[in-house]
C-alpha cells in the first residue's frame, strides 16, 4: 500500500483548520487520567508526556503525523569524528518567566532527566557525554552511532535551570512533592494558571511563544473524568467540549446527536498474545504436565490460525480494528513491507499442526488476560479462547485489572498471555529492543520480554540496527528480524487499536497517533 | 460524662489501628504501585531501586509498624501517584465528602421523617401507597444507575443541572464550600439525592414502622381519649418516642453514607475523598489507601460517639440512669 496515503490515512486525523477569524475562546476538555504530575522528568508515562507538552518542549517535537520537526532545536547532523548528534538551538526563546533560553538550560535538564530519580532516564542510556559548545549549540555523544537519536527524544523537556535550582527542583521529585511537581516554567505555548490535582487544572496561552499560534483558545480547563458515562453525559450536555477516549459502545450515542462528532483513528499500539518460551511445563494444564507444548513453533503457528481476527473485528470492535502482521502497524518507521502476511484464519491448518506437534486432541492451557488496560480485551481473550477451543487448544482463561497483571507476567506466572505494545520511538527498533531480544537486566534489553523469546540472530541483529545509518540496509536488517519472529511465531500480533475521541462540532483538533492531545492545533469556532 | 467521650477516643485509637493492620495487610494482593508509578521503558534494575527506596521489600510487619509509627508523630507520608502530602491530599477532599453527605442525610431526614409519619398516619391512602411503591424502587435500583439515570434526564435532556464536579466553591478558612454560590447548589442537588435516596427511604419506613407501634400504646390511646389535640399528640407524644431507633439507625448510616459516597462520588467525578479513594486504587497508592481507611475508621467512631451522645438528648430516662 501507498506509503504517504496510508499514513496519512492512518496516523492523523486532522481537521481542517477553518478560515473564519479566530476569536477568543475557553475550552474544556476530560480524559480518564489526570496527570500524576507536572514535571516532566517524574513520570514516563502517556497522560503525563501529553499533558506537559502543551507547557514544555523538547528539542525536537513530533507534528501532526507524527515525523519529527524542528521546536527548541532549529537543526541537527551527525557529529564529525565521533557518534552522537550536534543540535543548533533556537534563538530568542523565552521560558513562561521571561528569562531567555540558552543551552546550559538543556544541558540541565539533561542531567535532570538522565538522573537516577528521573524516570525518563532509559533514554538516555546510548549517550555517553553532552558538552555545551556555545550558548546556541550542544553535542550529544553518544556510545554508538545512533540515527534515531533525535526521534528519541522528542518527549525530553526542558526545563530553565535557574528556575528549577532556585526553587530546590534540580532533581524530579522521587518521594515527596517539590517545587516542580505543582509549578511550571517551560518555553511552550501553554503555561499553568492554576492546578487542583485530581479536579481540574487551567492553561492560558504562552504570550511569549517563539511559534506562530495555530490555535485560538484564551482559556483551556481540564478535568479528569474517570467514569466513562459521566465524561459522556458532560460532552452530551455541553459542559466540557472535548473528550478522550470514550467506549466504542458510545460512538453511536454521540453520531446520533446534533452538534458532536466522533474523531476515529488507529492508535500505534499493537495488541498480541505472548508465550512463556522459556517454561518446562505448561502452569495450568490439565493434561499436559510434563512438558510445554509452546516451546514448539507448529503450535504456536496452530494458535495463530486458530484466531479469526475478522469476526472479532466485526463483533466485537465493530470493524474498527486493522490486523497485524508484525509489532507496529504499517505507517511506522521500519515496519517490514515485506512481512506484512499474518496467518490466515485456518482451524483445519491449526488442527494438522497440533497433530504433527503430537498434540491430535490438542490440550489445556492457561491463558492471562486483562481486562481494564486495552479497548475490550477481556472481551477479545474471551471470543480468543473460544478460538482457540475449537481446535482443541482448551484455554482457561483468567482476566484481571492492569495493576497486578505485571507483576504476576514478571514471576512467569502465565502459559500464554495479552500484551498491548506502543512504540515509544514510533520505529520497529523500539518493540525488538523491548519484546524480542532476550531478556538482559545489565543491557536493559528484553524487559517486557516476559516469556524470554531468544534467537541469537535476533539478538545480534539488534545492535546492528541501533547503529545502521543507510535507511535501506537498516530495514534489511529489520525485515530479517520480523521474518525469524514471524516463522518462529515468536508472538501472535492481532490487530492495532482504534483510538476514538469526541468533540462538539465546533471544535477542530488534531487526533496524533500516540494518543496525545495538544492545545495547540485546537480552535473553537 | 467528659469521661465517657474519653474513653471513646481511646478505644477509637485501637479500632482505627485494627483497620490500618487489617488495610496493611490486604495491600499486598491490590498489585504492584511500581509498575504503576513507572513508564514501561524503565528498567527492572531502576524499578527494583525505587521499590528498595520505598521499603517496599521490606517486611509485612516492619511496613505497618513504620506506617503506624509515622502516622502516630502526625506524619502521613506522601502519595505513590502524586507525590504530594496525602495529609494535605485528604485534607482538600474532606469538605467536598462532608457537605455532600450532610446534604443527602438532609434530603432524607426533611422528606423521610414526614413521609414515614404520613404514611404511618393513612397506611391505605393512595398517597401512601405511592410513596411507598416509588421509595421501593428507589432502593432496589443500584446507586450508579439512579446517579446516570438522573444525570441524564436532568443534566443531558433537559439540561437544569451540571452532571459532574461541585461547580461554584468559595474557600472559607481552608474550608471549599458549596453552600455560598448558587452554582454550587446546582452541583449538590443530584449527586445529594443519589447518595440519600436509600437513606431517605430507610428513614421513612424506619419512622412509619415505629409510629405505627407507638400509635397502639396505650399512653396515646389515654391522651386521644383525653382529647389532646392530634397534631400534639402525632408529634410531642408519638413522633418523639419513635425517634431514638431513628436516630440509632440513621446515625450509624451517616458513617456509611461518608464512607460509602464512593459510588456516589464515582458517577458524578464528585472530588471527594471516596473518588481520591477510587483513583488510589487504581494507582496502588498504598499510603493514600491506608491513611483514608483510618480516616474513615475514625469517622464512624466518632458518628457513634455523637449517636450515643443524642441518645442521652433525646430520651430522659438515659440521663436518669446516668446521674445515678
Amino acid at each position: 500500500m501507498n506509503y504517504s496515503l496510508k499514513s496519512s490515512a492512518l496516523v492523523c486525523m486532522t481537521v481542517l483548520l477553518s478560515s473564519t477569524a479566530l476569536s477568543a475562546e475557553t475550552f474544556r476538555w476530560a480524559s480518564t487520567t489526570d496527570p500524576q504530575t507536572m514535571d516532566p522528568h517524574a513520570v514516563n508515562s502517556a497522560p503525563v508526556l501529553s499533558f506537559m507538552n502543551n507547557i514544555y518542549e523538547g528539542l525536537v517535537r513530533r507534528g501532526k503525523d507524527m515525523s519529527i520537526e524542528p521546536s527548541l532545536a532549529t537543526s541537527w547532523e551527525p557529529l564529525e569524528g565521533e557518534n552522537g548528534w550536534r543540535f543548533t538551538l533556537r534563538e530568542g526563546v523565552t521560558f513562561q518567566d521571561g528569562s531567555a533560553f540558552t543551552s546550559e538550560d538543556v544541558m540541565f535538564s539533561y542531567q535532570r532527566a538522565s538522573n537516577e530519580a528521573a524516570d525518563v532516564r532509559s533514554w538516555f542510556a546510548p549517550v555517553s557525554d553532552v558538552r555545551v559548545v556555545d550558548d546556541f549549540t550542544i553535542d550529544f555523544v553518544t556510545t554508538a552511532p545512533n540515527p534515531l537519536f533525535p526521534d528519541s527524544i522528542a518527549n525530553f523537556m526542558i526545563l530553565e535551570k535557574d528556575w528549577a535550582e532556585g526553587n530546590d527542583a534540580a532533581l524530579p521529585a522521587r518521594d515527596a512533592e517539590n517545587f516542580a511537581t505543582m509549578n511550571v516554567n517551560g518555553t511552550g505555548p501553554f503555561t499553568l494558571a492554576s492546578r487542583d490535582p485530581g479536579v481540574r487544572t487551567v492553561l492560558t496561552p504562552h504570550e511569549g511563544w517563539w511559534g506562530e499560534a495555530e490555535h485560538n483558545v484564551t482559556e483551556a480547563i481540564f478535568t479528569p473524568i474517570g467514569n466513562s458515562a459521566t465524561g459522556l453525559a458532560a460532552l452530551l450536555s455541553g459542559e466540557i467540549d472535548f473528550i478522550q477516549p470514550i467506549p466504542l459502545q458510545d460512538v453511536a450515542q454521540v453520531e446520533e446527536r446534533d452538534g458532536f462528532k466522533v474523531l476515529e483513528g488507529e492508535e500505534t499500539r499493537v495488541i498480541m498474545f505472548g508465550f512463556g518460551h522459556e517454561h518446562e511445563t505448561l502452569l495450568y494444564s490439565d493434561d499436559v504436565t510434563d512438558s510445554n507444548p509452546f516451546t514448539d513453533p507448529r503450535v504456536r503457528l496452530a494458535a495463530a490460525h486458530a484466531l479469526d481476527i475478522d469476526s472479532i473485528n466485526r463483533v466485537l470492535f465493530r470493524g474498527k480494528i486493522q490486523p497485524a502482521s508484525q509489532l507496529v502497524p504499517a505507517g511506522i518507521s521500519g515496519y517490514s513491507e515485506a512481512n506484512s502476511d499474518r496467518p490466515e484464519y485456518n482451524p483445519d491448518r491449526a488442527r494438522e499442526l497440533l497433530a504433527e506437534a503430537g498434540y491430535p486432541d490438542g490440550f489445556s492451557f492457561g491463558l492471562k488476560c486483562t481486562n481494564d488496560r486495552y479497548i475490550n480485551d477481556e472481551a477479545l481473550c474471551r471470543a480468543a479462547a473460544s478460538m482457540f477451543a475449537a481446535v482443541g487448544l482448551n484455554a482457561e482463561l483468567s482476566t484481571g485489572p492492569v495493576r497486578d497483571y505485571w507483576p504476576q507476567l514478571r514471576e512467569d506466572d502465565f502459559d500464554m498471555y495479552l500484551l498491548g505494545w506502543s512504540p515509544g520511538t514510533f520505529d520497529m527498533e523500539h518493540p525488538i529492543r523491548f519484546l524480542m531480544h532476550s531478556q538482559n537486566d545489565e543491557k536493559k534489553l528484553g524487559s517486557w520480554n516476559f516469556g524470554n523469546y531468544s534467537n541469537a540472530r535476533v539478538d545480534e541483529l539488534l545492535p546492528m540496527i541501533q547503529q545502521e545509518i543507510d535507511p535501506a540496509a537498516r530495514q534489511a536488517l529489520i525485515d530479517e528480524v520480523v521474518a525469524i519472529t514471524q516463522e518462529e511465531v515468536a508472538y501472535i500480533p492481532l490487530y492495532t487499536q482504534p483510538l476514538i475521541w469526541a468533540a462538539k462540532d465546533n471544535v477542530e483538533l488534531t487526533q496524533r497517533a500516540d494518543n496525545f492531545f495538544l492545545l495547540r492545533w485546537v480552535t473553537v469556532n | 460524662m467528659a469521661y465517657f467521650i474519653l474513653k471513646r477516643l481511646i478505644q477509637s485509637v485501637f479500632v482505627m489501628l485494627a483497620v490500618a493492620f487489617l488495610a496493611f495487610s490486604l495491600f499486598r494482593f491490590v498489585g504492584d504501585p511500581i509498575t504503576q508509578m513507572t513508564g514501561v521503558e524503565t528498567s527492572v534494575a531502576d524499578q527494583e531501586r525505587l521499590r528498595e527506596e520505598l521499603g517496599l521489600n521490606d517486611p509485612f510487619v516492619t511496613q505497618f509498624v513504620r506506617f503506624t509509627g509515622d502516622m502516630l508523630q502526625g506524619d502521613f507520608g506522601f502519595s505513590y501517584r502524586t507525590r504530594q502530602p496525602v495529609a494535605e491530599m485528604i485534607a482538600d477532599r474532606i469538605p467536598a465528602t462532608l457537605e455532600l453527605g450532610i446534604v443527602a442525610l438532609l434530603i432524607s431526614l426533611i422528606v423521610g421523617i414526614p413521609a414515614g409519619v404520613y404514611t404511618a398516619l393513612r397506611p391505605r391512602g393512595v398517597v401512601s401507597q405511592t410513596i411507598l411503591m416509588t421509595t421501593l424502587i428507589g432502593v432496589s435500583v443500584p446507586t450508579f444507575v439512579i446517579g446516570i439515570m438522573l444525570i441524564f434526564l436532568f443534566g443531558v435532556q433537559l439540561g437544569w443541572l451540571p452532571t459532574f464536579g461541585r461547580g461554584g466553591t468559595v474557600q472559607i478558612g481552608g474550608w471549599e464550600s458549596s453552600f455560598f454560590t448558587v452554582d454550587g447548589w446546582r452541583a449538590l442537588i443530584l449527586p445529594a439525592i443519589t447518595l440519600g435516596v436509600y437513606q431517605l427511604t430507610l428513614t421513612m419506613r424506619l419512622v412509619r414502622a415505629e409510629m405505627m407501634e407507638v400509635m397502639r400504646s396505650d399512653y396515646i390511646r389515654f391522651a386521644t381519649a383525653r382529647g389532646v389535640p392530634m397534631r400534639r399528640l402525632y408529634f410531642k407524644h408519638a413522633l418523639a418516642n419513635t425517634m431514638v431507633p431513628v436516630i440509632t439507625i440513621i446515625g450509624l448510616q451517616f458513617g456509611g453514607v461518608i464512607a460509602f459516597s464512593i459510588v456516589t462520588e464515582s458517577v458524578f467525578q464528585w472530588p471527594g475523598m471516596g473518588l481520591l479513594f477510587l483513583e488510589s486504587i487504581r494507582f496502588v497508592d498504598i499510603p493514600v489507601m491506608g491513611v483514608y481507611l483510618v480516616v474513615i475508621a475514625f469517622f464512624f467512631v466518632l458518628v457513634n460517639l455523637i449517636v450515643d451522645m443524642l441518645y442521652v438528648a433525646i430520651d430522659p430516662r438515659l440521663r436518669v440512669k446516668d446521674a445515678a
